[in-house]
């Protein structure tokens, strides 16, 4: 049987830059995986090449059997991968609301002339996209704040709504991309449990990308770190706090912020 | 034969005019990705400023000529300050400045419809129209000689400018991704301020041309669709995308005149562009948007 | 009621549909065109020469006209609109400048640059009414729909709609259509309302003013775009003797919203959610 998801020989250059070389990774069914790594390792690449976003140089993307090199963006959505973004893309000027039913209409699909008439089942079917919007804002804590508008939230907020957002898309694997930035201890501590929740709620395989080491090392039982567009080391996090090149890859990331 | 080659000097004389336009515009959308529908505005500021300084001033073709050039690029840069640069500040929706760039365009054409009227106006003779013999093979006129040389001199420059300057190389790293520019220490708002000089500056030199070829009016702005046309062929935001678009363009238009028929002319135009949509809609030389995710 | 008054009403009723169909596309999903005049000519043409030349009734025909509009929408959007950045605005230039002159050079069919005179007065009040409350109620039920969303999430920020799973080339090409049909229904009105139509009528600046009426009643607002058709016919109406700063007033008008507020008069708001508000927070 072939693997949930699997990412073989994955390579992606950007003009001469070699941003991704020759990844390769794979994610059984109902996993909790860590992707680390220091700032420009390539991760969020990775995201993108997943989803889409960017197109493969070499190497290939299954999930669930298929190759996703061919698809576009939309389609690797509908097959049931859904992400957030490391720097937030909300529609800031729509409500919270809005923004959850945006994506939770997907799942509940109704016909044009259902659209300009109002007839047939369009109550129903925004009565459902409304229900479940307010049940994942309720899931990540921001029922009371529904009607604000997304780009005034807080931003763990924000990032909160992001979450909500994927998951309205009923996907099977979860992308989330540095859902921690910018938050404070306190607020990362409560995202660990709510990502390590809806783990086990929605039946959901999750990768998550975190800079920080401490976050990933908290709540995956498996981790990949990478630099340098490449897989350093991959295992439980005992073994990669121990790991030396890990270790060279964070301290050498240390001396160059000072 | 000869027509054949007098159709062609003619039409690369035009394509080198369409050149100087579709360049500057060219040059804005690289940097700030948005289509400045003012550009026709900047070539008829240039137009009147030329035809003032001849009329009023009594000055000669060379000082009216300088006139003209410095007045457009500086009012390119007031238009930029005016009208651009509060709304890049605040928003990077550029729809909005699509939208404003279509007002300036309504006020620089009807200020000069309010101050001057809406007549046609020659300009005086100040550039020979004489016929001129070319190497015994087609007899063509001497503007059209003067246009295409002043053409490839000021192109020249632009290049120089751009490959050879401090601020050339900026400009071309801005057009990479003007956020680095920013980052890397450029003062961007000056930056920008300079590409609007170079467009105004050079949309000028297209606009006396052309007040020569077709008289001076305030409508004259309209040409630069023909311009927005040829840098869709060559590619938006690619400078040699626009000058080959352009050259194409006007050899397709004066082929057209001279051997079908003049009022087809545009026709072919429209057609060269939804061709080239059909066919490869990035252009000859175009580059495809991504953006940073 | 007065014959002039009657006329207003009808003007204002045809250039609010037109309004519509560019709130959606500029308004909703973000998309500047210059060009949508020619839809209306589209629109206006096939329904003169299909009922002065070929004797259909005038209701078929302005269907067609709106279906005309649309495939011509469809034809130029598909290639432009894959793409992002400016394309579909310069070859909506291009379309505006092409229809304008395969209507004045195609002389057999459309009588040339002179105009088409003599199409039946089937825009009466009645008429244009009924067009205009049908269209109105689909577009506000258009808006407040997954598609209206889906267009709002296509303007708003493509990347992240297409990982929300709209194929955002689909929903763009999709709603230029519409807005097409709209104008080009409007068109066909204004034909029988005037009984005369020329390629002149459906230049540029007809297209600027569509754009214009949108951009000050409010970008992302229907209701917007109706209240500033309104306004601005009206005003139209009684600045007409100066009529020489009237396009002067129209490029600093808008010059002004773009730089001082962006949202026009309604910001994305709708007129109902406005008067809504204050009872919603006295209930919650």
């Amino acid at each position: 049987m072939s693997p949930f998801f699997q990412l073989s020989g994955a390579t992606k250059n950007f003009g001469g830059v070699r941003a991704v070389d020759n990844m390769s990774f794979g994610l059984e069914k109902g996993e909790l995986v860590g992707l680390m790594g220091p700032n420009g390792a390539g991760k969020t690449t990775i995201f993108n090449l997943v989803t889409g976003v960017y197109g493969l140089d070499e190497g290939e993307i299954s999930f669930k059997g298929e190759d996703l090199g061919r698809l576009k963006s939309h389609q690797i959505t509908d097959r049931g991968i859904a992400r957030t973004f490391q720097n937030l893309r909300l529609f800031q000027r729509s409500s919270a609301l809005d923004n959850v039913m945006t994506a939770a209409q997907y799942r509940i699909p109704y016909t044009f002339i259902e659209c300009i008439t109002h007839l047939g089942s369009w109550r129903k079917k925004e009565k459902m996209i409304r229900e479940k919007s307010m049940g994942l804002l309720e899931r990540v804590g921001l029922a009371d704040r529904a009607d604000q508008a997304a780009g005034t939230l807080p931003y763990g907020f924000q990032r909160r709504l992001e979450i909500a957002r994927a998951l309205a898309l009923d996907p099977e694997l979860l992308l989330l991309d540095e859902p921690a930035a910018g938050m404070n201890a306190e607020e990362v501590s409560s995202l660990n449990v709510l990502i390590k929740d809806i783990h086990s709620d929605f039946g959901l395989t999750i990768l998550v990308i975190e800079h920080h080491m401490d976050l990933v090392m908290e709540i995956c039982p498996r981790i990949i770190c990478m630099n340098f567009g490449a897989k350093i080391a991959e295992g439980t996090p005992w073994e990669i706090q121990n790991h030396p090149e890990v270790l060279k890859a964070y301290l050498g990331e240390e001396e160059d912020d000072e | 034969m000869a027509t054949l080659i007098q159709q062609i000097i003619n039409g690369l004389s035009l394509g080198s005019v369409y050149a100087l336009i579709a360049v500057g515009y060219s040059l804005v959308y690289s940097i700030l990705l948005f289509s400045n529908f003012a550009h026709g505005g900047f070539l008829v500021i240039g137009g009147y400023f030329c035809y003032g300084s001849l009329r009023l001033l009594g000055a000669g073709i060379w000082t009216a000529g300088a006139l003209a050039l410095i007045g457009a690029g500086f009012a390119a840069v007031l238009t930029e300050r005016l009208a651009y640069r509060p709304i890049r500040e605040r928003t990077n929706v550029t729809l909005y400045l699509l939208i404003a760039s279509m007002g300036m365009n309504i006020v620089i054409e009807n200020i000069f419809v309010i101050i001057v009227g809406g007549r046609f106006r020659a300009l005086p003779p100040v550039i020979p129209t004489t016929p001129v013999s070319v190497m015994g093979l087609a007899t063509t006129s001497a503007f059209d000689l003067i246009s295409l040389l002043s053409a490839v001199v000021f192109l020249g420059a632009l290049q120089l400018f751009l490959s050879k300057t401090r601020w050339g190389l900026a400009i071309r790293a801005a057009a990479y991704d003007l956020r680095t520019a920013g980052l890397m220490g450029v003062n961007v708002n000056l930056l920008i301020s300079i590409v609007f000089f170079v467009a105004g500056f050079l949309a000028a030199v297209g606009g006396i041309f052309l007040s020569v070829r077709y008289t001076l009016y305030p409508q004259l702005g309209a040409i630069t669709i023909k311009a927005f046309v040829a840098a869709v062929i060559g590619g938006l935001g690619s400078l040699p995308g626009a000058v080959i678009g352009s050259l194409i363009l006007g050899l397709a238009e004066m082929l057209t005149a001279g051997f079908i028929s003049s009022q087809m002319r545009d026709l072919v135009v429209f057609s060269l562009l939804v061709i080239t949509l059909l066919v490869k809609p990035t252009g000859l030389f175009g580059k495809s948007v991504s953006e940073k995710v | 009621m007065s014959g002039y008054t009657e006329g207003i009403i009808i003007l204002l009723c045809i250039n609010g549909i037109a309004a519509m169909g560019v709130s959606l596309l500029t308004g909703f999903t973000g998309i500047f065109s210059l060009g949508h005049a020619a839809y209306m000519a589209l629109g206006a043409y096939t329904t003169a020469i299909l009922t002065v030349q070929h004797e259909v009734h005038w209701l078929p025909a302005i269907l067609l006209g709106g279906l005309l509009a649309v495939a011509v929408a469809f034809f130029i959007g598909v290639p432009t609109l894959k793409l992002m950045g400016d394309y579909y605005a310069i070859a909506s230039i291009g379309l505006g400048e092409a229809i304008r002159l395969i209507l004045e050079n195609w002389q057999s069919v459309t009588r040339g640059a002179r105009g088409y005179p003599g199409i039946d007065p089937y825009t009466t009040l009645p008429v244009v009414a009924a067009f205009f409350l049908v269209l109105a109620i689909f577009m506000f039920n258009l808006i407040n729909s997954r598609f209206g969303r889906a267009c709002k999430a296509c303007r708003d920020d493509h990347v992240a709609s297409s990982l929300l799973g709209f194929n955002t080339a689909r929903v763009r090409v999709l709603s230029l259509m519409i807005s097409a049909f709209y104008c080009g229904v409007a068109g066909a009105l204004l034909g029988g309302f005037l009984s005369f139509i020329q390629p002149i009528m459906f230049d540029m600046l007809k297209s600027t003013e569509l754009t214009a009426v949108v951009v000050f009643g409010g970008l992302g607002s229907m209701s917007g775009s109706l209240l500033g058709t309104a306004v601005i016919t009206l005003i139209t109406e009684l600045f007409r003797p100066i009529s020489q700063y009237r396009m002067l007033i129209y490029g600093a008008v808008l010059v002004i919203i773009m730089v001082l507020r962006p949202e026009g008069i309604m910001g994305n708001r709708e007129f109902i959610s406005w008067v809504r508000a204050p009872f919603r927070r006295k209930a919650s």
